[in-house]
Order: C-alpha cells, then sequence, then structure tokens
C-alpha cells in the first residue's frame, strides 16, 4: 500500500512537470503537428538527436553521389536547419524529397543523388551490428577458453536465449540440417532482438526506429529468400513446376505452378511486412500516446494534465508490451525463417509415401 | 508513403552490414557456441542415462543380495538340517556297527566257549575213559586173577561176537 502511495505520488509529480513543461515549450498560437513529428521519429533522419534538446544532433556523415558522377562527403551539420552546402540541401516543406539530401540544380529544380550516408539508421544498424557481434564473440571466446562449464550472469543468460532458440526452433525444424542453417538462423534472431531493444532504448544509442523500417526487414527477408532458394533441394523446385496434384491443376494451363511461383514471392513479402508493420505499429503507439498530451494540452492546461497521467500510465505499459513484442518478434521471424529453409530442405518423403 | 518505400542506401548498408555480422559471427562464434551447447546437452543426456542405468542396476544389485541372503540363509537351514541328519545317522550306524560288532565278539566267544568246552568235555571223556580203563584194568586184574573167570569172560565175549 504504501509503496503504491510513492508511485502515485511520482506519477503526479511528473504530471505537474509535463504541465511545466507545456506552459513553457508550447506558446500560445503555435500549434503541434502530430503527424510530422511521428513521422519524424518513425522515419530516418541525418544526425542523431541528443535527448532533451530537439535542435541539438549527433553528426553523421553524409555520402553521395552527384549528377555529375562526383562523389561528396561532409558532416550532417553543414545543412541542418535548411543550411546549403557546396549545392546539397535537405529537401524542405512541399519538395517531392521531403527530408532528404537533394542536389540544387542551376534551374531550381532538385536532384535526388545517389544516397549513401550514414543515417541515424545506417548507425544503430553499426551499433547493432557491434553490440552483437561483441557479445557472441566474447561468448564464443569463454566457450574456447571454459570448454563445456556452463556460464553465468549474463553470458549464462545470453546462452540461454541461444538455446531456446537453437534447441527450441532450429533444431526440431532442421533435424541433421541444423548445423547447416544455424549460423544464419542465429544471426537474424539475435540481429532482429537487439534491434528491436535499441529501438526501445529512447536516448543515444537506441531510439532508431531500424527493425520498423521497411528496408531493414526487406534485406533480411531477401537474405532468407536466398537461403530458401539456392539452397533448395530438387524435391522442392519440383513441388513448385510440378506438385502432387491432380493433371487439369498443372496442364495445360499450369494454375498450381502459378501460385506455387507466387507463394515463393509472398513469403519473404510476408515477412518483411510482418516484422516491419508490428515494430513501426509499437513505435507509432507510444509516439502518439506521448503526443495526445501535448495536442491536449493546447486545448486546457487541466485536460493536459489529466491526459498526461494516464499517457504514461499506458505509454509505460505499451513500452513494456513492446520488450514482449520485440521478442515475439524476432523469435516470429527466425521461426518463419527456419520454416521456409526446412521446408525447401524436404527430401522425398512425402513422394515416397505416396507411391508405396 | 515515405514509410513503405525502401531506402536505397539502407538497404545497401543493411546489405554490408548483415553480411559483415554474419561471416564475422559464423566463423568465429556460432561453431563454437552450437558445438559447446551441443555437446553439453549430449553430456547431461549421456549423464542422466547413466544414472538412471547405475540406479537400476544398484536396484538390481539390491534385488540379487537379497536373494543371496535368503539362499544363504535357506542353505544354511538346509546343511545344518543335513548335519543333523548325518549326525543320527552316525550315531545309528555306530550304534549297529556297535552292536554287529558287540554280537561278532560274541558269537566269537561263543565259538570258543563252545569249543572250549567241547574239548574240555573230550579231555574229560578221555580223563574219564581212562580213568575207567585203569580202574576197569585194576578190577580186571583182581578178578582175572583165576584161570576160570578169564575163560568165562572169553566165552561170553565170544557168544557175543557170534551173535552179532
Amino acid at each position: 500500500m504504501k509503496r503504491l502511495i510513492i508511485y502515485i505520488s511520482i506519477l503526479l509529480i511528473a504530471a505537474l512537470m509535463a504541465i511545466g513543461y507545456v506552459r513553457t515549450e508550447v506558446p500560445e498560437g503555435s500549434k503541434v503537428n502530430p503527424t510530422e513529428i511521428i513521422f519524424e521519429h518513425l522515419g530516418d533522419a541525418y544526425g542523431w538527436e541528443l535527448p532533451f534538446n530537439h535542435d541539438l544532433r549527433i553528426p553523421l556523415p553524409i555520402i553521395i553521389r552527384a549528377e555529375d558522377g562526383s562523389w561528396h562527403c561532409f558532416s550532417s551539420s553543414r545543412v541542418a536547419h535548411g543550411a546549403v552546402y557546396d549545392r546539397f540541401a535537405i529537401g524542405g516543406e512541399g519538395s517531392a524529397y521531403k527530408g532528404k539530401v537533394v542536389e540544387l540544380r542551376a534551374d531550381g529544380t532538385e536532384y535526388r543523388p545517389f544516397d549513401f550516408s550514414i543515417t541515424k539508421n545506417v548507425a544503430a544498424l553499426i551499433v547493432t551490428v557491434i553490440i552483437v557481434s561483441w557479445i557472441f564473440l566474447s561468448l564464443a571466446r569463454y566457450y574456447r577458453r571454459n570448454g563445456m562449464k556452463a556460464p553465468r550472469k549474463f553470458k549464462g543468460a545470453v546462452e540461454a536465449l541461444v538455446d531456446f532458440i537453437y534447441v527450441g526452433i532450429v533444431k526440431p525444424m532442421l533435424k541433421e540440417k541444423a548445423s547447416k542453417f544455424a549460423p544464419y538462423l542465429m544471426t537474424v534472431f539475435m540481429f532482429v532482438f537487439v534491434a528491436n531493444l535499441l529501438g526501445l532504448v529512447v536516448i543515444f544509442p537506441g531510439g532508431a526506429n531500424l527493425t520498423g523500417n521497411i528496408a531493414i526487414t526487406m534485406v533480411l527477408a531477401l537474405f532468407t529468400f536466398f537461403m530458401t532458394n539456392v539452397f533448395g533441394t530438387k524435391h522442392y523446385w519440383k513441388d513448385i513446376f510440378w506438385p502432387d496434384v491432380p493433371l487439369w491443376l498443372k496442364f495445360p494451363i499450369p494454375i498450381m505452378p502459378v501460385i506455387e511461383v507466387f507463394g515463393v514471392f509472398t513469403k519473404p513479402a510476408a515477412l518483411t511486412v510482418r516484422l516491419f508493420a508490428n515494430m513501426m505499429g509499437g513505435h507509432m503507439i507510444v509516439i502518439v500516446l506521448t503526443l495526445l498530451i501535448f495536442i491536449f494540452a493546447a486545448m486546457n492546461i487541466w485536460v493536459g494534465a489529466a491526459t498526461s497521467v494516464v499517457s504514461i500510465l499506458f505509454s509505460v505499459f505499451m513500452l513494456l508490451i513492446d520488450v514482449l513484442v520485440s521478442f515475439i518478434q524476432a523469435f516470429v521471424f527466425t521461426m518463419l525463417s527456419t520454416l521456409f529453409i526446412s521446408l525447401a530442405q524436404e527430401g522425398g518423403h512425402h513422394e515416397e509415401a505416396i507411391k508405396e | 508513403m515515405e514509410l513503405f518505400t525502401p531506402e536505397f542506401g539502407l538497404v545497401f548498408w543493411m546489405f554490408v552490414s548483415f553480411a559483415i555480422l554474419f561471416f564475422i559471427l559464423a566463423r568465429f562464434a556460432w561453431p563454437y557456441i552450437l558445438k559447446s551447447i551441443d555437446e553439453r546437452a549430449k553430456m547431461i543426456d549421456e549423464g542422466v542415462e547413466k544414472t538412471r542405468q547405475a540406479e537400476e542396476s544398484l536396484a538390481n544389485a539390491k534385488l540379487i543380495a537379497e536373494r543371496y541372503e535368503k539362499e544363504a540363509i535357506a542353505r544354511q537351514t538346509e546343511i545344518l538340517r543335513e548335519a543333523d541328519r548325518m549326525k543320527t545317522q552316525i550315531i545309528e550306524e555306530a550304534r549297529s556297527q556297535a552292536s554287529v560288532e558287540a554280537k561278532k565278539v560274541m558269537d566269537a566267544a561263543q565259538v570258543s566257549i563252545e569249543q572250549m568246552r567241547k574239548e574240555a568235555e573230550a579231555r574229560m571223556r578221555d580223563e574219564v575213559s581212562t580213568l575207567a580203563i585203569d580202574i576197569a584194568t585194576k578190577v580186571v586184574r583182581q578178578q582175572m586173577a583165576d584161570n576160570e573167570a578169564q575163560s568165562r569172560l572169553v566165552n561170553t565175549l565170544l557168544d557175543e561176537i557170534s551173535e552179532n
């Protein structure tokens, strides 16, 4: 009971602080544009925002290939706040490439150069790669030194996670081929899981909506797609182009083969969209709940105060759910990848059974 | 919508980063980690199996020991019974043998006594006959002092012979 009172009072103080914030930061007349804020947070950016300050950003390198074929590399701080560096700027309101680096032509039109910039997402990607490789290289080093002795503390927890995925999904599904595909599947799981969790950390080096970006999930799904089809067995290909169905379903009009071929491409698409939508949705809900405070505070300060309490409660709840979702989505992505790969690894058992 | 169009630069970097991550981990991390996990799992499985077997054999051993104990007890009683039986048998045998022996001795004694008796009898008969002859001789000598008597006797004897 005493604890509950403490929690409630902390929440109330937070709410009061929110009112104070609203009062100072949102002057009369200025309007909160929720759509813009939401998409800014969900999308990519040049430079990494620091906490408690909207303008102060960690500069990141912009690498682009201009229209004339020359390569340019400069700090993102040079084009911040609408500044024009050389002939490059970030597309502003009304531009077809809003928020992206564009090259300003002499006639005033904009050209979108090839953009290999280290954006916020790319930086987060690199951070994720470093964290994941550090975790597992250290774990591997531990095993090389200590043999079969079970690790403790953090390494033990990581091992439990590895064991959960490896023994829980990869081994039972792929059986004797598990060792061939396990490195890929484990890497996918750990990458997605760490990226998901980092996305939930609000401040640097987290906060990037990495797995909620369709480019990331698409590349991951493509990797699975290649793994599935490059290592697919003869039986797998036969099942696609000449499946075990009545003849009229595949000749002269190849209905089933068309569906099967379509299925080959819908699988990675489903993988892409599932992870992307789930993670983006989680981020979006938390941002929307937070924005509710500002939207209501703009109407009436007391409504805003009341909303802030509810919003904070819901945000915390949603963030906790997102921690769960982070794991579930990484798990589901790995599980589906394993499933697709294992389906393509199936030998002719099925066929033999029918012949018998 | 911007969110649904993958940015080329990000795709490129993602491809490169993930490929690097994959090769690093596949080369330097996963083989060791997965091998250790597999080996440990195998060891634990084997250990469990061994423990189960050990428990089984222990229970078996206990059963066997119990059976041996029972057998031993049974044998013990049997041996004791046998010994008892043998004892009585031996005693019986000894007794019967002794009686046979005694009988033999007795028989022998009897035989010898009989023999001695017969011998004594014979000797006595000899002596008696000798004595009788002596006495008879003496008597005859006295009675046959005269010739008449002698001839009478001869006649009597001759009569007897002839009668026969």
